[in-house]
């Protein structure tokens, strides 16, 4: 620090600036930074956040869809391209017929007149240059001189389906699932995150803020649900049949059934450690001055809470949704894994290994894949919870 | 001491009693009740004999008086007859029990074989290389899914290198074998299953373990011991460690609940008879006894695991008084 000898050589610049205070979050900010694998987890996370968000734009630029099947074409290895089956083509065809006569007539009396593949019948040439196989197709297509040729050539290019990650075992792209995937399993993940955390708040703040009786049942209850082996317990309400239970049909409509029912039933077996962080952060912060000057003030004791309480515990809770997040990445994908979550043909990480599991022989890409994507997310979710915590962490702070 | 450890007790068979009202109300819940099930079965089943057979095993009366009936029968030892193993529920539950236990015991002894000399060195470097290195082995144990794991390890061993079994608990048929020879043939099965398993526990371990020991080598006592001249192991281990186990005690008792969750899925993956496995077939396959049977055993496991966590942690730390 600037001692009064040294403060006549330097300038007044200099010392304002060596008394300024720091803001509290550029301390923060200035500490996360220092956590190299946080920052880089963040990084990370940005990426998969911006795929899941940008899923219909990379859908529409690919032109690949999730759910799209072809038999023909189970378990291609990775970067291949796969041919859509005849019959495929051939309702390609039927289709541009019906949509424009006239272009597709042109098309047919080109390939007649010029007599480039043998035709039995003249109506049948588009739907017999389609099955021949695609290196002469695309020859004989160079030859026409018709204006609609730019419209069959994208209609044949659709019949060529490049495959990134090569598909699985019924044939849908591996590479369209996982962005699909990324977005249905970090949604999940973040909503029951946030969902727990809120619930967290609430149940922590008021029984430690109220003490007593209230604070000892609470507790209790948080006690045991804590203690309780997760997996059997997911599984068993997972099984649920939801036409069974009275009045959850108002809640959940059919359309999201499986994703909302999953969220819930995290949601319901996740708010504990948050309610006792909470719990543990308004015990001491109900002994402080500023508690008993708004009390002395006549505060109500919700004023008090919101409004004071609240603003202390978001940093430490913020930190648990970070962590949140990753758990519940893991939970749903065990449980989609074990068949009782997202059910298909809505792709998620975890039900795409369900089915990968009994074919590790022939495809083991399938059952590598989503797994990574889960490590990855996890991983990087764990790393910024931990760089926030010793951000935020007063005792952690080097300076 | 024997007070609360009443307490507890008592706290824990409430916790169990009302546990096993909310998983019964569950299973009633569940797709397919027995008499749907014979209805699939049977096309000629007339709507008179519906109601007959729900009268007879009593599935018209309220949840509650089922639940009532079903602990009656329990408390006659009574505990009731598998329907996909077509044999009495008691008769299944014992080996598979001994196979999770078996399971869970080893994992839990390997994760601490590697976990605790790994944490402790992280801490003493901490800041180096090494602990960075470490971190990361232990921040991937406690992100990577388990199941994954399995079949990565699957993929591995038993796919590319045909060196240990895919899965199952045991080779059959094999006949006029010594103990010894049967417990190895077991062992071989239990490998992929308990490394699997490990994993996710190395890595809770390892991070409880570095933070404790951080912690406890910053205390005075560190530097009072390397005064008088201890070596510098002496320190480590018989002032640092001892102090940095009393948390640790916490972290892996309680974690033997978190085990027993894993080795739900682990069991599901390697298809390991254990209770874990019973829990999800079970389920599954709608074999109601078997389910509420397997589940509660597996759920009272693991919360008197709990409740020896809490009374071991008296016995070693003796600052703690309970009341």
């Amino acid at each position: 620090m600037t001692t009064a000898v040294i403060s006549n050589q330097v300038s007044q610049k200099q010392i304002s600036d060596a008394e300024k205070i720091l803001p509290m979050w550029k301390i923060i900010f200035s500490q996360f930074v220092e956590h190299r694998m946080a920052v880089a987890g963040l990084i990370i996370i940005c990426f998969y956040v911006a795929i899941a968000l940008s899923a219909p734009l990379i859908k529409k630029i690919t032109g690949l869809d999730p759910e799209k099947q072809n038999p023909l074409s189970r378990y291609q290895k990775m970067m291949t391209t796969s041919q859509a089956s005849s019959s495929q083509k051939e309702d390609a065809i039927t289709l541009f017929i019906q949509n424009q006569p006239d272009q597709a007539k042109t098309l047919q009396d080109e390939i007649v007149a010029k007599n480039l593949i043998q035709v039995v019948r003249s109506e049948d040439a588009l739907f017999d240059l389609v099955n021949k196989d695609s290196i002469e197709m695309k020859k004989v297509i160079s030859q026409l001189e018709a204006p609609a040729k730019a419209e069959l050539i994208k209609i044949t290019k659709s019949f060529e389906v490049f495959h990134l990650f090569g598909t699985d075992e019924l044939g849908r792209d591996v590479f369209i699932r996982l962005v699909y995937g990324t977005r249905v399993s970090m949604g999940v993940g973040v909503l029951v995150a946030i969902a727990s955390a809120l619930i967290g708040l609430l149940i922590g703040s008021f029984s430690g803020y109220h003490g007593g009786i209230v604070d000892t049942a609470l507790m209790r209850v948080t006690d045991a649900l804590l203690s309780l082996p997760t997996t059997p317990i997911l599984i068993v309400v997972a099984a649920v049949d939801l036409d069974k239970v009275p009045g959850a049909r108002l809640i959940v409509s059919t359309s999201n059934e499986n994703i909302m029912k999953l969220v819930v039933i995290l949601v319901l077996f996740s708010w504990m450690q948050a309610a006792r962080l909470v719990r543990a952060s308004v015990l001491s912060l109900r002994e402080r001055e500023f508690i008993l000057a708004a009390k002395t003030m006549g505060a109500k004791d919700t004023t008090i809470i919101f409004r004071h309480l609240f603003p202390n515990v978001i940093a430490p809770l913020l930190v648990s949704v970070t962590l949140g997040v990753g758990n519940s990445i893991l939970y749903e994908a065990a449980l989609s894994f074990l068949g009782l979550g997202i059910q298909p043909p809505t792709p998620s990480w975890g039900n795409m290994l369900f089915n990968a599991q009994e074919l590790i022989t022939e495809a083991p890409f399938l059952a590598i894949l989503p797994g990574l994507q889960i490590l990855f997310v996890v991983m990087s979710f764990n790393y910024l919870g931990d760089g926030l915590q010793d951000a935020i962490d007063p005792k952690a702070i080097r300076r | 001491m024997t007070s609360f450890i009443l307490r507890r007790l008592f706290q824990t068979l409430v916790v169990i009693v009302l546990l096993s009202y909310f998983c019964y109300t569950l299973m009633t819940l569940m797709p397919g009740d027995p008499v749907e099930l014979m209805i699939q079965s049977n096309p000629k089943i007339t709507s008179e004999d519906v109601t007959r057979l729900r009268q007879l095993y009593g599935l018209d009366q309220p949840t509650y008086v089922r639940y009532f009936n079903w602990v009656k029968t329990i408390a006659q030892g009574d505990l009731g007859y598998s329907r996909t193993y077509r044999v009495p529920v008691s008769e299944i539950m014992g080996p598979k029990l001994i196979n999770t236990m078996v399971l869970s015991i080893s994992s839990m002894i390997l994760s601490l074989l590697i976990a605790i000399p790994l944490g402790v060195i992280a801490a003493l470097r901490a800041g180096t290389r090494w602990d960075y290195l470490v971190n990361f082995f232990a921040f991937a144990g406690i992100s990577i899914p388990s199941f994954w794991l399995g079949i990565v390890l699957i993929i591995i061993f038993a796919v590319l290198l045909h060196i240990l079994p895919a899965g199952g608990t045991f080779t059959v048929g094999l006949e006029n074998i010594t103990t010894f020879q049967m417990l190895l043939d077991r062992a071989k099965y239990l490998i992929l299953p308990v490394l699997s398993l490990a994993y996710m526990e190395i890595g809770i371990f390892l991070r409880f373990t570095r933070s404790a020991m951080l912690e406890a080598m910053r205390n005075d006592y560190i530097r009072t011991a390397k005064a008088k001249g201890l070596s510098y192991w002496t320190v480590v281990w018989g002032h640092g460690f001892r102090n940095a186990l009393l948390p640790l005690i916490t972290v892996i008792t309680m974690s033997f609940a978190h085990v027993f969750a894993g080795a739900t899925i682990s069991e599901t993956v390697f298809a390991y008879q254990g209770v874990g496995k019973l829990v999800y077939d079970s389920i599954i396959s709608n074999d109601f006894n078997v389910a509420m049977v397997s589940f509660m055993i597996s759920v009272t496991m693991v919360l008197v695991f709990n409740l020896i966590a809490d009374i071991l942690y008296g016995v070693a730390d003796p600052r703690i008084t309970y009341k």
